[in-house]
């Protein structure tokens, strides 16, 4: 079997019109994407990470077949996006923007049940199908079978968003930022799904997302584009490793003074900051290993003579990653 | 792709946005009587129904409501042809429409049936009672077949109404063209103002719209010309239908090449 999605090399550029004045206006060309490449596996939850206008809603349009790509090629499920569009939407379960994209009139159900025509879904399927959804996403209990769209909740509309994307059982899935803007117990739905459906029924996610402990627990992979460019890809793990610093080992120390316990600390050769507050100290310490030293900082701070009150180790976080990556320090 | 589920699909899309926003409905029923009242007052003003009857040979009442029923369902199909994208833009939904495997030609020329079908059916409840009145019994099956024509002539606009759509919209701010376009429309389609009185040029324009060769045909009927000349006016419009037809699955390709060119909006 092919890979569920593979892009190579994708550049696309815009023409944005620089206006000057009323009258006079230059063209510029801006390249939202500069050499894509990447893949991703049935089963697998990618997520696709950047700041704005890093190019992740393009990669998102031109996998959906909304965009045209300058060049560079992209297959899902095994069909390039721009020779076959027919077949790669029969293949594509899209999740846009949540809180809009549906018929306000129409109540839930109705609304799948339009989508499932569009999809050319037969009648007897899609109302299993929809039944099946609602259920899942627990849309029947919230009322989406009576209520209007119109008069949804957020998280009602993005469960409904998602819906649709799996309405006709597609093997791919595309869900730009899944949970903007929902509440936490909504997003948490949202992610517990995502991931079952990867792991249970073995569907490709491209997932994009601004939320860093989202994509951590989410995403099997993480590619972080920047500038139109994936600029660093892996595990979150992996992702975490290849930061210069990885930890910090914090001490919250009492007694003493600031000159003591920067004294202390000089011999010792290690990148660290210190702060106050009240009667303690805080000091965090930037090591690859911290358990290696740990001992030997608090024998020293204790022989100056400061009280251990707490010592705790720090994880870089994705964000770090994210920012470290994004823009080029930390 | 199943016909019969894209046509009830869209049944239900249309006629639960007037159902369920009144306002519509009400309009739809009310719009045919308030333009004829505006059409009679005007007329009224300018000369008197006997002299309306002895220029154009027909009571000026039978003309003006069956123009405006004839009016109303060619122009439903125009509007829900040429509006609808803009529509779809506006909620958010037009990226599921192009994302989605739809026949894109197939559900443009479904768009129309539910309000046009609603209209030829509202409207005929007002035209049957009148003929009647007029002709006495066999008012009814003139009548009926003056719906009939109606019918025709709202298919025969479909693909027309999609290649104009098709163009429109693969430009930017195409609400601008839409409302340039949709009075001229009315006017060539030869409804109120029948095409032999029109300028040479509307007259030629007028040619190439459809439906105006069956709206003639209902007018060379309300005049009790029924010969040969009818019944190819009417082929004509229905064979002028067909030829736009390959061109409308054209035009409707252009305007998504052209919107996936430029990124078809999504927020």
């Amino acid at each position: 079997m092919s890979r569920a999605i593979e892009v190579r090399g994708l550049v696309k550029r815009y023409r944005v019109k620089k206006r000057q004045g009323l009258f006079k206006s230059s063209v510029e060309v801006v390249e939202a994407l500069r050499g894509v490449s990447f893949t991703v596996d049935y089963g697998e939850v990618v997520g696709l990470l950047g700041p704005n206008g890093a190019g992740k809603t393009t990669t998102i349009k031109i996998l959906a077949t909304l965009l045209l790509p300058d060049e560079g090629e992209a297959y899902v499920a095994g069909y390039n996006v721009v020779k076959e569009p027919g077949e790669v939407r029969k293949r594509t379960g899209l999740m846009l923007t949540v809180e809009r994209g549906f018929y306000g009139k129409l109540t839930g159900r109705e609304n799948l049940e339009y989508f499932a025509a569009l999809y050319g879904l037969d009648r007897e399927y899609a109302d299993k199908r929809i039944g099946h959804l609602m259920r899942l996403l627990e849309l029947d209990r919230l009322g989406g079978d009576y209520k209007l769209f119109e008069e949804f909740s957020l998280g009602m509309r993005a469960r409904l968003s998602l819906a649709r994307a799996l309405l006709s059982d597609a093997p791919v899935l595309l869900l730009d930022e899944p949970t903007l803007g929902l509440d936490p117990p909504s997003a948490r739905r949202i992610r517990e799904l995502v991931e079952r459906l990867a792991r249970e029924e073995r569907k490709a996610v491209l997932y994009t997302t601004h939320n860093m402990f989202e994509a951590e627990i989410v995403c099997d992979r993480i590619l972080l584009i920047n500038r139109g460019q994936v600029v660093a890809s892996g595990s979150p793990r992996e992702l975490k490793d290849r930061l210069p610093r990885l930890k910090v080992l914090t001490l919250v120390l009492r007694g003493g003074s600031r000159e003591k316990l920067q004294s202390a600390m000089r011999d010792l050769g290690l990148k660290y900051e210190v702060s106050e507050e009240s009667d303690l100290y805080s000091i965090r310490v930037h090591v690859k290993k911290p358990e290696e030293v740990f001992s030997e900082v608090a024998k020293r701070l204790i022989s100056s003579g400061f009280d251990l009150v707490s010592a705790r180790v720090e994880e870089p976080t994705l964000e770090d990653v994210f920012i470290y990556f994004s823009e080029g320090s930390l | 792709m199943r016909v019969r589920d894209l046509v009830r699909a869209e049944y239900k899309l249309v006629y639960a946005e007037m159902i369920r926003r009144k306002s519509e409905l009400v309009l739809l029923i009310l719009y045919p009587y308030v333009f004829t009242g505006f059409i009679l007052l005007v007329g009224s003003g300018v000369g008197s129904p006997r002299v309306f009857e002895e220029r154009v040979g027909v009571n000026p009442a039978l003309f003006l409501i069956t123009a405006g029923f004839a009016v109303m369902a060619l122009m439903i199909c125009i509007d829900d042809i040429l509006w609808r994208p803009i529509w779809e833009a506006w909620i958010g939904t037009l990226p599921y429409v192009f994302a989605s495997p739809v026949n894109k030609l197939l559900l443009f020329s479904v768009m129309p049936l539910p309000r046009a079908s609603l209209v030829v059916l509202i409207g005929s409840t007002s035209l049957i009672p009148l003929y009647a009145y007029q002709h006495g019994l066999a008012g009814i099956p003139l009548a009926l077949l003056v719906v009939l024509l109606v019918v025709v002539g709202v298919f025969t606009m479909i693909p027309l109404s999609i290649l104009t759509s098709g163009l429109l919209h693969a430009f930017g701010e195409s609400w601008r063209a839409v409302n340039i376009v949709r009075p001229l429309v009315i006017v060539l389609l030869g409804v109120y103002y029948p095409r032999f009185y029109m300028p040479l040029v509307a007259r030629l324009l007028s040619y190439a719209l459809p439906s105006s060769h069956v709206v003639e045909s209902i007018q060379r009927i309300l005049l009790g010309l029924v010969d040969e000349l009818t019944v190819l006016l009417l082929a004509a419009g229905v064979l002028l239908a067909l030829l736009y037809t390959p061109a409308s699955r054209k035009s409707l390709l252009l305007w998504e090449k052209r919107k996936v060119r430029e990124g078809v909006k999504t927020s």
